[in-house]
């Protein structure tokens, strides 16, 4: 029971805020949002007790003190994703619909611990399907706007087929070592043909999910189209927990081909962040915009994962902590405005600085971390990166990628310089932002600035990642 | 009992069928005439498209449907070792149960049962 | 053998639909067709000794998925010239992606030789009995995934497809 604390205890979560909602009449659905927000926050706390590694049934739950570092990540943004949209559930079209928002925010979250810990592909498949398909019903939220309708539409269709090729992959790979267990398919995989294509199929369904490119079509539409604090949700945490599972699948299980997926990522990171970067220049809608720079930096995590080392792993799991404050904070900063204002394109927020400086500011410090500006955490995560990759000898791409920070840092200046240097006859006017708001772009800041400065996380993370493969 | 068998019920199943709507097409009496082919005999010609949209509701119901007939193909093997398996089985599909029924409450709840 | 023509014709007709599913102009053959390709495939289940995925394939796909297929065309309220015609390029660029995957795939299955394939009539494992026993002893922690998985869906058809009370 223990081992599986953090999935009882969303699960829980769940069916009790299932039934208070059935329970709930029509016009008090929003008193459902604070002991959301309360029950959330109770489970994350827990999480952080130390609880007891081990694996159940045989090998199907795999609890380790990583996968339970990482849950607890995936909690906190959770957390914060919860908090960031309780201003934008409280708007009158939604307020309906408040606690299913909660209740498929938590079943994808329970799907996504459950893929993190399996130990096994149906399992993983299943954790998969379940942080995939609620999602897009979460697309749609606002299905009476065409926009998030299509953005629902686009995200199953891609997720849908994306799904279909991974699992066409997973049946080879059952065909060719007769099991399905992570632990007895690692000896069998000896790279004939045929587990080669296996493990091709299973990384376009991945790559679909983190949005690589070339399979990263679907982003830019659907992270538009969606509701702000969904299109968070996306580009964070979803993206989080598939490249943590997908890290760990590539040591544990194909490590034996590592010599052929190396190569395979080595060309996919140089194109995931050239093409991230060089689409993200162009952009006006700032959706869109930190869509493409969500696509630049999946780019730059594949930097870890292609040094296979105990740093590799480390430093993915890192940068993604750092990159949930960074672009959750971002993404909060647009969700209020968009919310309040109905305003997405940067040339709106001409003049930001002079009307609301407390939003700017915190976009400000947001977008230096996503950038890698150095006080801030978002530095440290790039560096880490960068040194993984550079100490397995891939000095070219590390000198790629270092170019390409240098033009991220560009257009992110560009959002900068609206805010703080244009002028503007009609700037956003003055936001008088909740509480709830105020909270979630706190504790983003405080995430950024703190981890920035305290180096022990960092070796926290090292002594979990030892010994994985 | 083999696949071969089974199988060859099929066949002889589809071929029975199949001889009794040709054997009637050959013994059957035929004429045809213009009005034989509209779509009703009498009354008057449809005009424009006969294509009509249907309501989202159907799609609310399949859906529910669907889900429950997905549900139900998990109890069938589950049945069938209940007694080998003895309470673990039982355990397991009644957490099953309890989850699905507060799908079903919930739909039943939100209205989504209700024919408007 | 016997099993080996039923087998030979399955395949047939399977590809068959399959193909004619795209082929075909109007959105409602293509669904009559894919039902026709799920008959086929179920059918190839029985081949392996694995009668109940068969029921289940035909109850679940060319039962409850068909009529959703169904529902959706009808909703739709497709027209004929409302299909896009895709630039000349793309079909032929489509059609030199799909031939390379389709020959890696037959290269790679030729090449691979198949020695561990167990006799499913033998193994007896695609039995109602064996799958159960799988299902509710190792695969437990999956199967009540799903169910939170059906409850998800649930509520997300609900939310999407309940009309808005104004």
């Amino acid at each position: 029971m223990l081992i599986m604390r953090h999935e009882l205890l969303l699960i829980a979560i769940t069916v009790i805020l299932l039934i208070v909602e059935i329970f709930l009449p029509n016009t008090q659905k929003h008193k459902i949002i604070l002991p959301a927000i309360l029950l959330m926050a109770a489970v994350t706390v827990i999480g952080f007790f130390p609880g007891t590694p081990g694996v159940l049934f045989g090998g199907m739950f795999q609890s380790t003190q990583l996968t339970m570092m990482f849950k607890n990540i995936l909690n906190i943004g959770v957390l914060i994703v919860f908090i960031q949209s309780v201003d934008w559930l409280k708007q009158d079209q939604n307020k309906e619909k408040i606690s299913e928002f909660f209740l498929l925010m938590l079943a994808t979250l329970i799907g996504m611990n459950y893929m993190i810990s399996s130990g096994d592909f149906l399992m993983f498949y299943i954790g998969l399907e379940l942080a995939t398909i609620p999602v897009a019903a979460l697309a749609a939220f606002e299905r009476l706007k065409e926009k998030s309708a299509e953005a629902g539409v686009k995200l199953i269709f891609s997720s849908a087929l994306s799904s279909g090729i991974l699992l066409y992959g997973l049946s080879m790979i059952y065909g060719t070592t007769g099991t399905m267990y992570f632990a007895d398919v690692a000896p069998l995989i000896t790279g004939v043909p045929l587990q080669v294509l296996a493990f091709i199929f299973f990384f376009a369904g991945m790559a679909f999910k983190i949005s690589l490119v070339p399979f990263h079509l679907w982003t830019a539409d659907v992270y538009e189209g969606a509701p702000v604090n969904v299109t968070s949700y996306l580009s964070v945490i979803s993206k989080g927990a598939a490249v943590f599972i997908f890290t760990i699948i590539l040591y544990t299980v194909f490590s034996k081909i590592a010599v052929m997926w190396s190569d395979l990522i080595y060309v996919v990171t140089i194109l995931t962040i050239t093409v991230g970067n060089l689409f993200a220049l162009r952009q006006q809608n700032l959706k869109r915009f930190l869509a493409f720079s969500s696509i630049a930096q999946a780019g730059f995590i594949l930097l870890g994962v292609i040094g296979q080392s105990q740093l590799g792993m480390t430093t993915v799991i890192y940068f993604v902590l750092v990159y949930i404050f960074s672009n959750l904070g971002a993404f909060g900063v647009v969700g209020i405005i968009s919310n309040r204002t109905g305003k997405e394109n940067i040339n709106d927020y001409d003049g930001l600085y002079r009307t609301n400086p407390n939003l700017s500011l915190v976009m400000m410090l947001a977008l230096f971390s996503l950038a890698g500006i150095p006080p801030l955490a978002g530095f440290f995560g790039k560096f880490f990166l960068f040194t993984a990759a550079a100490k397995q000898g891939y000095y070219i791409l590390v000198l790629i990628a270092l170019i390409n920070t240098i033009i991220s840092l560009y257009y992110y200046l560009l959002v900068i310089k609206a805010m703080l240097l244009n002028n503007s006859d009609h700037p956003i006017a003055k936001i008088r932002s909740d509480n709830y708001t105020r909270l979630g772009l706190l504790i983003c800041v405080a995430g950024m600035v703190i981890i920035g400065f305290t180096s022990s996380i960092y070796e926290m993370v090292f002594n979990l990642s030892f010994g994985l493969y | 009992m083999s696949a071969e068998s089974l199988i060859l019920f099929f066949i002889v199943g589809a071929f029975l069928v199949g001889f009794a709507i040709v054997f009637s097409i050959f013994v059957a009496p035929t004429s045809t005439n213009p009005q034989k082919a509209e779509p009703y005999e009498c009354g008057i010609p449809t005009e424009g498209l006969t294509w009509l949209q249907f309501n989202v509701g159907y799609y609310l119901f399949a859906i529910i449907f669907l889900i429950f007939d997905v549900e139900a193909v998990f109890i069938f093997p589950w049945a069938v070792v209940m007694k080998e398996m003895g309470m673990i089985a039982f355990v397991e599909i009644v957490i099953f149960f309890f989850v699905l029924g507060l799908g079903l409450l919930y739909a039943w709840k939100k209205g989504a049962l209700k024919w408007e | 053998m016997f099993t080996e023509y039923i087998f030979h014709f399955l395949s047939i007709l399977s590809l068959f639909s399959a193909v004619m599913v795209l082929a075909s102009k109007k959105p409602i053959h293509s669904v009559l067709f894919l039902t026709l390709a799920f008959f086929a495939i179920a059918g190839h289940y029985v081949l392996l000794n694995a009668q109940f995925l068969a029921v289940v394939h035909v109850i679940v796909y060319a039962g409850a998925i068909m009529v959703l297929f169904l529902f959706t065309v009808m909703l739709l309220n497709l027209n004929k010239d409302e299909q896009s015609q895709k630039p000349m390029w793309v079909k032929i660029m489509a059609v030199i992606a799909g031939g390379m995957l389709m020959l890696t795939l037959i290269g790679i299955l030729r090449k691979y030789d198949i020695q561990s394939v167990q006799d499913p009539m033998t193994t007896q494992i695609g039995l109602v009995k064996n799958l159960g026993k799988i299902l509710y002893n190792d695969y437990f922690v999956p199967f009540e995934l799903s169910s939170v998985l059906f409850l998800t869906a649930m509520v997300g058809a609900v939310l999407l497809g309940k009309k808005e009370q104004i």
